[in-house]
C-alpha cells in the first residue's frame, strides 16, 4: 500500500497540538529528504531534514564505535529546549522539537507511542482514512 | 568511481576530438623529446613553494621517482598508452590517488599544471609546431587535471561516509544547504 502523506502530516499535526511542551515534529530519510513535517513556521524543512538525518546517522556510527548497542534515540539539549532524534523504520527518522520544560520520561513515552502508528503508515500497514 | 566512464565525460566536456589524439599521437616523439626539460621547469617552479618542496622532499628519493614519473606521464600524454581508453583512464586515476596519498591537493596541483601547460606552449613555439597540438595537450592536460581533482574529492568523501555513515546524497545535500548560507 502506498504511504498516504497526507495522514502522516495530519498525525504529526496531532502529536505537536496533544502533547506538551512539543513544538515541531517532522520524518526524515536517512538522505535528509522530509517526508512530512509539522514545525514552527521560520524552521526550514529541507535544512531540518538533512541535519537530522546527519545527526542519527553519525550518532549511530559513535554508538558502534564506543560499542554502545542499539541507539534508541539522540538527545540534542539546548537553553531553549530538546531535539529528540529516533530511527523510525530504516528508511525513516523521527524528530522531535520541545522546550524547555518538556519532561523526557513523558516525551519518550509519547515518542513510543506515536512511532508505532508512524511505523505502520510507513510500512503500508495503517487502515485507509476514512475506514 | 569508474575511472574510464569518468575520462570519456571530461573528454567530451573538453571536446578532445579524434583529430586531437591523431595530432598528438604524430608529436609522441617530441613529446619524449621535451619531458626531461619540462620535469626540470616543473620541478624548478615546485621547489620554490615552501610547502610542496617540504612534500617532494618528505622522504628520500621521493622528488627523483617523482621525475621519472612525471616524464612518464609527460610522454603518454601524447601516446595515450591504448588510445586513451581503459589503461590510460587507469593510470591517471591511479596517478591521482597518489598525488592523494602524500598530500598532494587540488591547490598545488592546479597552478602547478598552468606552469606544465605555459612551459609547453613556449616550447611548442619555440620548435614552430603547431597551435593546434598546442590546444590538444591544453585538453589532454585539463583531463589529466580533472582526474587528480576527483581523486582528492573522491577520498575525502568516502573517509566522511565511512567514519559517519552518512550516504552521498545526504552529504550533497548537507552541502548545497550550508553553500546556501556562505
Amino acid at each position: 500500500m502506498a504511504i498516504n502523506v497526507t495522514k502522516l502530516e495530519m498525525t504529526l499535526q496531532e502529536f505537536v497540538a496533544n502533547v506538551g511542551n512539543v513544538q515541531g515534529a517532522a520524518i526524515v530519510s536517512p538522505d535528509g529528504l522530509s517526508l512530512a513535517s509539522s514545525l514552527a513556521p521560520g524552521m526550514d524543512d529541507e535544512r531540518v531534514a538533512a541535519m537530522s538525518a546527519a545527526m542519527l546517522s553519525l550518532g549511530e556510527r559513535i554508538g558502534r564505535e564506543l560499542n554502545r548497542g542499539e541507539i534508541e534515540r539522540i538527545l540534542v539539549e539546548g537553553q531553549k529546549g530538546y531535539g529528540i532524534l529516533t530511527s523510525c523504520t530504516e528508511e525513516a527518522v523521527f524528530l522531535v522539537l520541545t522546550d524547555r520544560n518538556a519532561k523526557l520520561g513523558i516525551i519518550n513515552l509519547e515518542i513510543k507511542n506515536v512511532i508505532e502508528e508512524l511505523r505502520k503508515q510507513l510500512l503500508g500497514l495503517a487502515q485507509p482514512i476514512g475506514l | 568511481m569508474e575511472p574510464l566512464g569518468f575520462m570519456e565525460t571530461i573528454m567530451r566536456r573538453v571536446q578532445l576530438s579524434a583529430e586531437d589524439k591523431d595530432l598528438l599521437v604524430k608529436e609522441a616523439d617530441w613529446g619524449k623529446n621535451v619531458a626531461l626539460q619540462m620535469a626540470d621547469i616543473f620541478y624548478d617552479y615546485l621547489g620554490r613553494d615552501e610547502e610542496m618542496n617540504a612534500i617532494l622532499n618528505a622522504k628520500e628519493g621521493r622528488i627523483h621517482r617523482l621525475r621519472e614519473t612525471f616524464t612518464e606521464w609527460f610522454h603518454e600524454m601524447f601516446t595515450g598508452i591504448d588510445g586513451w581508453s581503459k589503461a590510460y583512464a587507469d593510470s591517471r586515476w591511479k596517478i591521482g590517488l597518489v598525488h592523494v596519498r602524500i598530500g598532494i591537493g587540488p591547490q598545488h596541483v592546479v597552478p602547478a599544471m598552468a606552469v606544465v601547460v605555459t612551459a609547453v606552449r613556449q616550447q611548442l613555439r619555440r620548435d614552430q609546431k603547431s597551435e593546434a597540438l598546442s590546444d590538444a595537450l591544453s585538453k589532454i592536460c585539463m583531463i589529466d587535471l580533472a582526474f587528480i581533482e576527483q581523486a582528492h574529492a573522491q577520498v575525502l568523501s568516502e573517509a566522511l561516509f565511512k567514519e559517519t555513515g552518512w550516504t552521498q546524497a545526504l552529504f550533497q545535500r548537507l552541502i548545497a544547504k550550508g553553500a546556501e548560507t556562505v
